[in-house]
């Protein structure tokens, strides 16, 4: 599927892309994440006082303001903040990134076989979508959190992705519709191709490009949601992340006492969200040439 | 309205094939529009000869075309080909039915997924239908290309839809067409999309692939002149029936139905009679 064509296209779209002044600020913010991600995995190294989750500063028993050792402060039990930030990107990109590749997954694969197939298997399929495009995820995930107690993150990213795919199933069901009727695809029914070869070599590179512009969606969707439900007492406790810094300031009684504290998960939530959903609109512009300024091919 | 000569060798024969769509069913509709597309129509087509079928837009040429490589089925009738009714394959008969019988379509700009390369684009046939190895099969796309025109076939094989003109593309979906050596091909207004001097070129090529492969064409067009300059016979179409079947000479010089006539008449270039 990585074909030359492709390749050609991806690289027209990216120069498209970077031109347009949404996208490029959407991958200057992306990339300053991606660089706190990646310094998470060393910061571990300098010391064991500096471990998001177990690194105690013997010398501090109560929380305290930014200083030279501890950059943005430390929380109650003196761990490092700046640690326990860098820790929170790392595990935003991966609860982001994992849940909105699975539901992207889910939601191409059935888009495609019920845009394909029609009748009643595109019928049962849709409406499975619509019964669960219209449950709320951020209370489903309340209730069975409350039922089976603390979820481990794996299985949080796994609920969002699987409350997360209609959307997804409806845009390339339609977009498939649109592609059974084309001679492209009648030729290779005469040549004899079977619906499967018709479904992944002549459907799913041209549905594709739209699979990965809602994809930014959802890893926006994903990141508030885990955020939403760490905040809220129901996230993984053994994991840092911004929702339980959050969470953690919030139960401490620092709320109003600790900016320091406060602030910064606040901002990085904000802002990853805010820089994926930039690089999606900046993606749109891409696939649908007629939001395209003048004079770009 | 065609006599079935015991003595001739049919390759494809149509017969009283009806085709109604039926539009959408919507809630609440008393009637049901329906629309008839071909009103049982009977046709046969000789081996190796290059049959026209010529008629207005909406006439339900197009639906032969698509009824007979079974793109769609009749509401009623038999179309049998080489003798064997088609309706009723299934599996592995259909998928040898299908190396049998191809089409030519249309709007080269729409008949190539701009996501694969030529050589992929003509190969997909072959690995279909599994012939060859992944050697030969690449050979007998280039030697292909060659035949259809595009030579040398090597600068064209790894190359993309878009980096092709229209008559180069239609040559493309041709080398498609007659890469597994079909017995019968359905040209449906292959060159409709094109320009004269282009659709010139493409007749000539087409009459040489059935002189080279000896293969059976349903010439489809709504252009009485080009299938004189193709055809061997000529049938034409009107609102879903057979008007007029005959000899392409006899169909231009002498029409006997008088849709036949008018449609002479309004062919621009020459004039009934003569």
């Amino acid at each position: 599927m990585l074909n030359k064509y492709s390749l050609q296209r991806f690289y027209k779209g990216w120069q498209i892309f970077i031109e347009n002044p949404l996208g490029k600020t959407g991958v200057i913010i992306l990339v300053v994440f991606m660089f706190m991600a990646i310094a998470s995995f060393f910061v571990p190294l300098i010391g064991p006082m500096y471990d998001p989750m177990t690194g105690i500063d013997p010398d501090i028993r109560v929380s305290t303001g930014p200083s030279l050792t501890h950059w943005l402060g430390t929380d109650n039990v003196g761990r490092d903040l700046f640690a326990q930030l860098l820790e929170g990107a790392k595990v935003a990109f991966i609860v982001g990134l994992s849940a909105a590749f699975i539901s992207i997954v889910i939601g191409t694969l059935v888009g495609m076989v019920a845009g394909y197939t029609g009748g009643l298997l595109d019928a049962f399929l849709m409406r499975t979508a619509d019964i669960i495009m219209v449950l709320p995820s951020l209370v489903i995930l309340l209730i069975l959190a409350s039922l089976f107690g603390q979820f481990n993150i794996w299985i949080i990213v796994f609920i969002i992705a699987i409350m997360r795919w209609p959307a997804v199933s409806r845009v390339i069901r339609s977009q498939t519709l649109s592609l059974k009727h084309r001679p492209f695809i009648e030729a290779s029914r005469v040549a004899g191709a079977s619906h499967l070869r018709i479904i992944f070599r002549h459907i799913m590179p041209n549905v594709l490009p739209l699979a990965f512009l809602y994809m930014t969606f959802r890893v926006t969707a994903a990141i508030l949601v885990e955020a939403a439900l760490s905040f809220l007492g129901f996230g993984d406790p053994s994991q840092v992340s911004w929702g339980m810094m959050l969470q953690w300031v919030w139960k401490s009684g620092h709320m109003f006492q600790a900016p320091y504290w406060l602030i910064p998960p606040g901002m990085c939530i904000s802002l990853l969200t805010l820089a994926f959903y930039l690089l999606g609109r900046a993606m749109d512009e891409v696939l649908d040439p007629r939001l395209r300024k003048e004079g770009q091919a | 309205m065609a006599k079935t000569d015991p003595k001739k060798n049919f390759l494809v024969e149509i017969k009283g094939v009806t085709k109604t769509y039926f539009p959408r069913k919507q809630f609440f509709a008393r009637h049901q529009n329906k629309v008839l597309a071909l009103n049982g129509i009977d046709l046969c087509i000789e081996t190796g000869e290059i049959f026209g079928l010529v008629g207005q837009s909406g006439s339900g040429k197009t639906t032969t075309g698509r009824l007979l490589v079974r793109l769609e089925h009749p509401t009623a009738g038999h179309i049998l080909f080489n003798k064997v009714p088609i309706s009723g394959l299934k599996g592995p008969e259909l998928k040898k039915f299908r190396s049998r019988a191809q089409m030519i379509f249309q709007d080269p700009y729409q008949s190539l997924n701009p996501h694969l390369s030529i050589a992929e684009t003509v190969m997909e046939p072959l690995v279909v239908q599994k012939i060859g190895t992944p050697e030969t099969r690449s050979e007998k796309v280039i030697h292909t290309l060659e035949t259809v025109g595009l030579s040398p076939g090597k600068a064209f094989y790894n190359r993309y839809p878009h980096q092709l003109s229209g008559g180069q593309r239609q040559r493309v979906a041709i080398a498609r067409a007659v890469v597994v050596e079909p017995e019968f091909i359905v040209a449906d207004e292959p060159t409709s999309m094109l320009d004269a001097t282009i659709a010139i070129q493409l007749f000539k090529l087409l009459r040489e692939i059935k002189e080279t492969f000896g293969m059976t064409f349903l010439f489809i067009t709504h252009n009485l002149a080009a299938a004189r300059y193709l055809c061997d016979r000529i049938a034409v179409i009107h609102e879903g029936h057979i008007v007029e079947i005959n000899t392409a000479e006899k169909i231009i010089r002498n029409p006997e139905h008088p849709y036949t006539k008018k449609l002479i008449k309004v062919q621009p270039g020459f004039k009934y009679g003569r």
